[in-house]
Formats: C-alpha cells, structure tokens, sequence
C-alpha cells in the first residue's frame, strides 16, 4: 500500500520528474522501435525483391543414364515445387541462312527444346521482339549474325546427323541468358561462362525429334533440364530465406540419388541480397544505436538532475525508519512506473514516427518480427529506467552518509576512466582498428560463394564505437583542464558578458566543471552523432542516385538491341522536348578480347558527361577529366575495365587487337586500339567487364554510325520526358525507354537494396529531438540543479543582468564546446563509417557529402534549444523560489 | 532625530493559499531607526524569519505596508544598504569563503581588489584566515556561519539583518561573533535586527522584540 502511497504522491509532486524520465525513455524506445521495424521490414523487403526478380527458381539437370521422365516425377513431388517443365538442351555446331544471295554462317551454339506452357509459366524468361510467339524461335544476336528474320529457313549443324533446316517464326531477346545457360555442377569460385552468341528455341517435339538420338549417344552433351518454380512462402530474412532454399536444394538433389544437379539461381538472387540483409544491420549498429545510447544518457542525466531531491527525500525516510530494502522497493516501483510508461509511450511513437517516415504499419512485415521488436524496445526502457532510478538508488542506500549526501563540487578524485587514461586508449584503438581495416581494403563481410553463413568483421565496427566514446571522454578531459587551468583565461573571455563578476563566474564555471564538462559532452555526443547521421545519409542518397544513373545510364535512357541502332532523327527530336537538357548518343557493340566477347561502347569523350555524370569514382586514378580528355586525344584509344586489364595483365599504352564485327561483311575483323585508361564503371554498362572507345572510331572500324544508346539529362520530371521520348521512338523501334526515377526503385543489388530515405527521415527527426533535448535540457537541468545557489546569489542582491551572466557564460561555454567537439568527431565519424561501409558503396563516393541546410538548421535548433533553455531559467531565477528563501 | 530605515504597518504573512492558508506572520508594526540595536526573540515557528525576510526585502507582505523611507525603493535594498545573515547554510557551493564574502560588493559594482581585499579584512575578524580559500563543502556549519555574518557586513551596509547568526556557535565564539558585529555596526552607525533564542544575545541588545502568536510586540512607540 506504501509503495502505491509513494507512487501517487510522485505523480503529484514531482510530475516534471517523472514526466522528464518518461519522455527520455520514450525517445530511446521510439528510436530503437522504429529502426527495428524499418530493418526488419526492409530485411523483408529484400527477400521480396530477390525473389520476384527471379523467373526460373531451379534449373535440375538430369545426369546421364537417369531417366528423365521418373526423374521428373521426384522433382515435381518435392516438397515446395509448385511447376516444372522439362527442357532439351543440345548443341549446334553451327548455324547457316541464305539471305540475299549470300550465305551468313555462325559457330557453336544451343538449340533448346521448349514444352507447351514454358512461356506461361515462366513469363519474362523470354521477351517476344518479333514474329510469333512459339514455334521456331530465333535469338536476336543470332538473327542478327544470320541476317535471319521471320520467314527466314536456317540450317542447324548436328554432330553426326545432317544439318536441320527450320523456318523461323519470331525473333527473342533472353534476358535471363546467363542463369538459362549456366554450367550446372561447377565447383564455387569457378569462373563464370558466358552464355552463347547462337540460340534457337524449338517447341519439345520438334527438338525430341531433332535430337533423341543425339540425346541417347551422346547423353553428356544433349540432355534435359528441369525449370522450376518454388512456392513463394519463405523466410523473411534473406539469410534464413538462403539457408532455407539451399537446404531444400541439397534436399532434392539427395531425393534423386545423384540423377540431379541443381542449379540454385533463386539461392543466387538470395546470396546476394543477404550481403544486404547484413549491411543492413550494420547501418542498424550505426545508425540506431548511438541515438539510443544518446537518449539513456539524457534520461540519466534527467534522473541524475533529481538526485540531490531523492537524496534528500531517501534520508528523511531513513529517519523515519525505512530499511534501505524498503527505499529500494519505493526505486523499483518508481523505476517500474517511468518504465512502463516510456515504454508504452515510445512504442506508440515508434509506430507513428514508421507510418510518417516510411509508410510501415507495424514493427516488421511478420506478428513475430513485430513482438520481438517491440519487446526488445521495451525492455531496453526498462532497463534504462532500472538503470537510471534504481542504480543511483541502489548506491545511495548502501552508501550515503550525511557527509556524503553533501553537494560535491569541484574537488573530488578524477573518475576512474580518467585516471586510467581510457579516453587515450579507446582512440588508439579506433586509429589501429581503422588501420587494419584499410589494409585490408574495408573488407568487413565475408561470404565465400555456396557457404550458408556469412562472417562479418565486427571488431572493424570497434573503430567508430571507440572514436565516438573516446573523442567525447577526451573532450570532457579537455574541458575539465580548461576549466581548471585556464579561469584567468576564462574571466577575460566572460567579461564583455560578466563584467565586474567575470572572476567570479570563471570561478562558479571552474568549480562546476564537472557538470559543465557533462554537458559539453553530452551536446558534442549528440552533435557528432546528428552530424554524422546527416553526412551518411547524404552520401549514401547521392550515391545511390550515382548508382541508379550508372545502372539506368542517365535520367533518362533509350535503348535497343538492333545492329541498326535507334532512329537518326530521335536525338534530334528528344532535344527539343521540354524538360530535356542534354542529349548525348552512345555505341552499343561488341569485341572479342581473346575467347571473351565483351560490350563496346562509343562515345564522344568531350561531349558525354552533359548527359551524364562523369565521377571520379568511374575511373582508375580518380580524374574522369583526364581520363577522358586521354580518350579524346588518340583516335584508336580504349578504356579498359579493371577486370580485363588484370586478366590480360595489360600495361597503359598497350597495343590491343580486338575483333569487331563489321557491318559491311558481318564478320569479325581484328581491330588496333590503344589502351589509355581503365575504368571500374560506366552508365549502362555490365559491372564486369567491358571497353569504352570513341564513337568516331568505332564508327569507322566497324562501317556503321549506328548508336544503340541513347543518354538523356533532364531539368524536368524524368518519367514524363521517359513518356515524350517514347512517343518519339514510337512502338516500333523495339527500343527500351528506362527513367532514373523507376530505376531507383527497382534496383536491386548494392546501394539502393535499402532504401535509406525514409530511414533518412526519421533519422534526422531524431537528431534534431535529441539535440534539442540534449542541448536545452541538460543545461536546464544543470541550471536547476544549482536553483539554490542562484537563490541564494539573488537573495543577495544579484541582479537579473548579473545572473543572467552566470547562465550565458556557462551555456555559452558548453555550446561552443560541444558543437567543436561533435564537429570535429562528426566529421571523423562520417569519414570512417564511409570507409569502412565501402562496400555498401558502389560506385565509392569520391568525398563526403555535406547537407549544408540541415546542418545549418541543427546548429539553429541547438542554438534555439539553449537560448530557450537560458532565457527560461533566467526568467524562473528574477524571482528567487519562495521555498528555498524560507528554508535559508 | 536619526533617520527611520524601515517603517512597517499591518504586516502580515501568510503561506500557501485555499481555504486554510498558513499564517507566519499575524500583525507587525515597527519602525527601524539608524544606530537600533534590536533582538527580536521568540519561539521557534513563531514567525522571526519571515518578518526578517519581509524587512530584507526578499519577500512580500500579504497584508500591510512597509517601506523603507531613508534606504530607497525594495529592489535597490540588496546589495547595499541592506545586508543579511541567513539563518541556514547560504554559502554559494561553487565560491570559496574569500569569494562568498567578497560577493555583495562585487554584485554591487565594487572592483574585484577591493572586494577581495574588505573580505579577507573580515574573514581575518571572524577567525576564518586558514579558511579563505576552502570550499563550502569543506568548512564546519560553525564556520559557515561566521563567514556568512562577514559577508552581511563586508558592503558597509546600513541596516544589519542577522537570523540565529550564532544558532551553531559555543557560547564564547557567539560572544566573540555578536561583538565584533556591534564595532562593525558602530563604526557604520548602521542599525542591527538580530533574531536568536539566545538570551545572551538578546540581553546585550538595547532593544528587545517578541514575537508572540505570531504577532510583533515592540519596546519602542511608534511615531506613527
């Protein structure tokens, strides 16, 4: 009954106590909540995202000597496999068509044997371009290299049997060549095969007929793969979804006793996006959990300024009798009352803060991801409230003494972190984490290809833990000597505000150093960690617009596959659209370096950066101007993707002979180009490997000055000039027309895997509460604090002006000093979260990127936050509390 | 005739507010004259303190006038012309002695030199010397006390308040404290309202007022 005595006189007594505690705890719990619900969320989303960009789940190939037909029936029983069609595999040795009195001939290629359904059920995995839709089906390079159109009979080459001849009946692009024709079986790590040049598609009879003898003999070279489709219910966690696909695959392929291989390109797509999954929860380490450290520190601090009251009031109830057990129970129940409340409270923000930020309706996209982020958020209030009334009431009952309970000042024993120099140490080791970390090139996530786990670099994160805890240990030491040391230096500096008093106010600021070194390092942890929030999530939004423009190419693209390119008149056309800015054409071919048939793009070095962003980051060096500007110096030079220079361990100046296809003799002819630069990433290319050269030339070798690409730059709304250019090409280019705006939404990989703009948002929401919160209230607080001393300072006569000059000194000290410290600790902060994140970066930023505004209205609410804080305590301070002159 | 610092009418004070407020003072009417030596004794609870704040200046009547006709308006009282002793530690925590004693002639304008010189002339007076520099935190309730009585007099101020000045002092340092106040006051020709238990106090004071059921009994008529 006590305990509810002591709760309900709290309540009404000390209702900014207790309000203060709460809305601390509601802030941590809002912050840990709602970042909880948007990773877990986005975890989800990943998983989503990797799945629907996935047609065929599994390839099964049958081996040899296995029955394709019992072999299909285990597959179709396996558990999750919800369709699944058998296709034939064989080789061409090669493919012949006469057109125009000429014979157009290839080398190797595939003939597929397709079953009725196959397109119905794996809508995407071929795109229709021209003709029919089943039937003979001809791959569009290959209708290319034949010169082959609908109507057009082709001969297939068949090892052993006579050349097939077939009249094809459309012509299809394979988006999905790559996992289509992948070797199944290899060992991981194995380089990867190109798909072929040649493809024709032929309905499953056609090509049972054509090949079952083959397909008998030669079973090694001719055989049957599965295509399937899984059930879609999976893991929302994009690790647990890998393990669980993996698991299952191992499972069929146990099922089918070795008459199986399975290719996993569902597990591929997962592989991925788990390496997401995972530097999600790192941007979770970085970004949600100093702010919520940040809000138990100024809970503690709202706790601590209570501490002489509770102190006072924990006294009188020992000389009233109560046991120290009891003034526990009275801490616990106190304890327990701010904590079910911050926590409700935060929980309820948590999930209006999500609606507003990002449209989330809950804590996760499951009940079990919602449960446990919510009772991982509130048991974190808990804790603090247990931490911040109990402790110190914990302590107190086994400690306090009259003596005790005195106002300490100025002269107690430096803390033990202090004295042990752990400021200096935690820096060091954020200087040698960091080191080693840049040695070995920011590798952090470690995920060997076709292992289920991956093994993150945690002890990596150890470098901005200890720079942010260290840096603010350090600036406290700093300040603590200032104040000490320096108080000639600090009355010079106070007298313009101070006047006469000036001593004595470096004086009251030298013996509270304590206190006003707690608050200089509580702003400056919070400036840091707003500061270095605002500078990734800058960096990393510009990035991802960089990503999204190297993936769509520029804000707007138009694009096609045929040899001859888009219409002339287009380029033209779309530069007198509204909203276009620039307009720049670019060569879309391809070369053999070697065995390996890469992209070749042409461009106009001095022309193609109005259209697009040229970064740094784009080429080896760092220096897109002089990179490009070596491009435009020698008509025959070629950038190089790094990954070819390693593999053909090229040197800069190198002669290099590609073969190139000519438009004049469609065959390929060896080419002299000149290497002069290397180039990691370019708008619309591959992220492997590929060449860029200048148009004119390519032009020339090649005898067409036909461009595929075409690079758009708008002042406008990227999807509406997307709409205009596509009414421009019209419907029968057969070109893609792809803006920068949809891009950004679909991309799936790296960068733009997470989309951190609503993220952002509640990001920095949360920054500008907790800087507000930290800035004005600690120094209400510290003011408050001291309400007796000001009392006593006015009952002397101290003039509002004179105590005025106490507080501004004071609030100016702290302000200044917290903001140089998270200035500077921000900035260090950005840098090595940056770094170390690399890999979340692609393409690296070539500089950190600075939200100016919101940084200027940051410093604006601190400001705000203080001055208000100040000119309320000054008002509260002109008439001393009657309750303190009585007791004097 | 010497000059009337303080004259007072109907005072009355009441705390807290509704039906049944608390009332500290009932009825004070008074006057203080330069050179008064006054000892305003009675129970504990029975108003002492907040009649002695009311003439400070530090809190308002609830009821009555009281003015202060030879030192100005209640605002300009503190610091200068008007100085007191609290009764309770008033020592401000971040100042050291030398400090909280210079501290009223620093508030009021004074040059730090003189302010530090005047206070340690008077913290020498009470026997804090070996104290000057300590913190509050670091000196006995007795000290505190004493250097609390040297900061009331530090400003040469005219009218002398001093609430229990010896409540934690032995007899004989009380003596001491309450003699080196009259030379003080002598030599300012300033008036001194002492409020003490202490009949050894009160008895060395020329004047005597009682509080009694929380109204003021003065020796003296008014002249009003």
């Amino acid at each position: 009954m006590y305990v509810l005595t002591w709760l309900w006189g709290l309540l009404r007594r000390r209702p900014m106590r207790v309000a203060g505690t709460v809305a601390g705890i509601a802030i941590a719990v809002a912050l840990l909540g709602s970042l909880g619900a948007f990773f877990a969320a986005s975890k989800a989303h990943m998983t989503k995202r990797a799945v629907s960009g996935v047609i065929v789940d599994w390839q099964v190939q049958i081996t040899p000597g296995t029955n394709p037909v019992t072999a299909g029936r285990a597959i179709a029983a396996a558990p999750g496999v919800v369709k699944s069609l058998p296709v034939g595999y064989a080789p061409a040795t090669g493919l012949t068509a006469s057109a125009g009195g000429t014979v157009q001939a290839t080398g190797p290629g595939k003939v597929l044997g397709l079953p009725p359904g196959y397109t119905a059920a794996f809508p995407g995995e071929i795109r229709f371009l021209l003709g029919a839709h089943s039937g003979v089906l001809l791959a569009q390079q290959t209708a290319a290299n034949l010169h082959a159109t609908v109507g057009t009979i082709i001969k297939i080459g068949r090892q052993g049997l006579p050349p097939l001849p077939v009249r094809v009946q459309g012509v299809v692009d394979l988006p999905a060549a790559d996992s289509m024709f992948q070797t199944i079986g290899v060992l991981p790590g194995a380089a990867p095969q190109a798909p072929p040049d040649n493809v024709v598609l032929l309905p499953a009879a056609q090509w049972q007929a054509a090949f079952g003898s083959l397909q008998r003999t030669r079973p090694a070279a001719v055989y049957t793969e599965y295509h399937l489709k899984l059930s879609p219910a999976l893991p929302p966690d994009p690790a647990a979804a890998f393990a669980d696909v993996t698991a299952r695959a191992k499972n069929l392929e146990t099922r089918l006793s070795g008459g199986g291989l399975v290719g996993d390109n569902l597990g591929a797509q997962l592989d991925a996006a788990r390496g997401d999954a995972v530097y999600a929860e790192l941007l979770f380490l970085f970004l949600g959990l100093p702010g919520a450290v940040l809000a138990a520190l100024i809970t503690g601090v709202i706790g601590a300024a209570g501490g002489e009251r509770r102190r006072r009031e924990q006294a009188l109830l020992r000389i009233r009798g109560a046991s120290p057990r009891t003034i526990l129970w009275l801490a616990g129940a106190e304890a327990l009352l701010v904590g079910v409340l911050g926590s409700a409270i935060g929980l309820a923000g948590a999930v209006i803060a999500s609606r507003l930020a990002f449209g989330a309706s809950g804590f996760g996209s499951t009940v079990g991801q919602a449960i446990g982020w919510a009772a991982i958020a509130a048991l974190v209030g808990l804790a603090l409230a247990a931490l911040t009334i109990g402790g110190p009431a914990w302590r107190d009952a086994r400690t306090l003494s009259v003596r005790g309970a005195r106002d300490v000042v100025g002269r107690a024993r430096r803390p033990l972190w202090a004295r042990l120099y752990l400021d200096v140490v935690l820096l060091v080791v954020a200087v040698v984490v960091f080191w080693r970390a840049a040695r070995s090139g920011y590798q952090i996530l470690l995920a060997p290809e076709g292992v289920t786990s991956i093994s993150v670099s945690y002890e990596t994160f150890l470098a901005p833990l200890a720079l942010w805890v260290g840096a603010a240990l350090l600036s406290w030491r700093i300040s603590t000597a200032v104040l000490s040391r320096g108080r000639p230096a600090l009355a010079r500096a106070t007298r313009p505000l101070a006047g006469g008093l000036s001593g004595v106010v470096a004086a009251s600021m030298s013996r509270q150093r304590r206190l006003l070194s707690r608050g200089l390092m509580i702003i400056g942890l919070t400036a840091s960690f707003a500061i270095s929030t605002a500078i990734f999530n800058t960096t990393y939004s510009k990035q991802s617009v960089v990503d999204a423009q190297l993936t769509n190419g520029a804000d707007v693209t138009a694009a096609t596959t045929a040899a001859t390119g888009l219409p002339p008149g287009v380029f033209a056309a779309t530069r007198r659209l509204n909203g276009v800015a620039a307009v720049q054409p670019m060569m879309h071919r391809f070369a053999y370096v070697g065995n390996d048939l890469q992209d070749l793009f042409g461009i106009n070095p001095r022309t193609i950066g109005t259209a697009t962003p040229m970064s740094d980051a784009f080429f080896q060096g760092g220096n897109a101007s002089a990179v490009l500007a070596a491009l435009a110096a020698r008509p025959d030079a070629v950038l190089v993707s790094e990954e070819t220079v390693l593999t053909y361990q090229l040197r800069m100046g190198d002669l290099l002979r590609l073969r190139v296809q000519s438009a004049r003799d469609h065959a390929y002819h060896l080419i002299p180009f000149h290497f002069v630069g290397v180039v990691r990433e370019f708008p619309t290319a591959p992220k492997d490997s590929f060449f860029i050269a200048k148009a004119s030339y390519v032009a020339r070798v090649t005898g067409s000055p036909a461009y595929q690409d075409m690079l758009v730059r708008t002042n406008g709304s990227p999807p509406a000039v997307a709409r205009e250019v596509r009414h421009v090409l019209g419907p029968a280019s057969g070109a893609v027309v792809q803006d920068l705006s949809s891009q950004l939404k679909i991309t799936l990989s790296g960068l733009t895997a997470l989309d951190l703009s609503g993220l952002t948002r509640l990001e920095l929401a949360f920054a500008f509460i907790l800087a507000a919160a930290a800035s004005g209230l600690v120094l209400a607080l510290g003011l408050v604090e001291r309400r007796r001393t000001f009392a006593i300072a006015a009952a002397l006569g101290a003039r509002s002006r004179q105590l005025a000059s106490f507080v501004w000194s004071e609030a100016i000290y702290v302000t200044i000093g917290g903001i140089l410290l998270g200035v500077l600790s921000g900035w260090a902060l950005s840098f090595i979260i940056v770094k170390i994140l690399t890999g979340v970066f692609d393409p690296p930023p070539p500089h950190l990127f600075v939200p100016s505004a919101y940084l200027a209205a940051l410093g604006g609410v601190t400001c705000g936050a203080i001055v208000a804080a100040g000119a309320g305590v000054i008002r509260a301070l002109r008439r001393p509390a009657a309750g303190i002159i009585r007791d004097l | 005739m010497s000059d009337i610092l303080v004259r007072a009418k109907g005072l009355r004070r009441e705390f807290g507010n509704g039906q049944s407020p608390v009332v500290a003072v009932a009825e004070a009417t008074f006057e203080i004259r330069e050179g008064d030596r006054i000892a305003l004794v009675g129970p504990s609870g029975s108003g002492k303190t907040s009649l002695m704040h009311m003439i400070a200046g530090l809190d308002e009547p609830s009821a009555g006038v009281i003015e202060w006709p030879a030192l100005g308006r209640a605002e300009d009282l503190r610091p200068g012309p008007v100085s007191i002793a609290f009764q309770g530690p008033s020592l401000l925590p971040p100042l050291t002695v030398s400090e909280n004693v210079a501290l009223p002639i620093l508030l009021a304008g004074g040059a730090e030199a003189d302010a530090t010189a005047a206070a340690q002339v008077l913290i020498d007076e009470v026997g804090l010397s070996e104290m000057a520099s300590k913190l509050p935190e670091e000196i006995s309730g007795g000290q505190a006390q004493r250097a609390g009585v040297a900061r009331a007099l530090v400003g040469r101020p005219r009218l002398i308040l001093a609430d229990e000045p010896t409540g934690q002092l032995d007899r004989a340092s009380a003596a001491e404290l309450i003699t080196m106040m009259f030379r003080h006051v002598e030599a300012a020709g300033a008036a001194l309202v002492i409020a003490s238990h202490d009949a050894s106090v009160a008895e060395r004071m020329p004047l005597r007022w009682t509080m009694t059921d929380r109204k003021l009994q003065t020796e003296a008529p008014c002249t009003f």
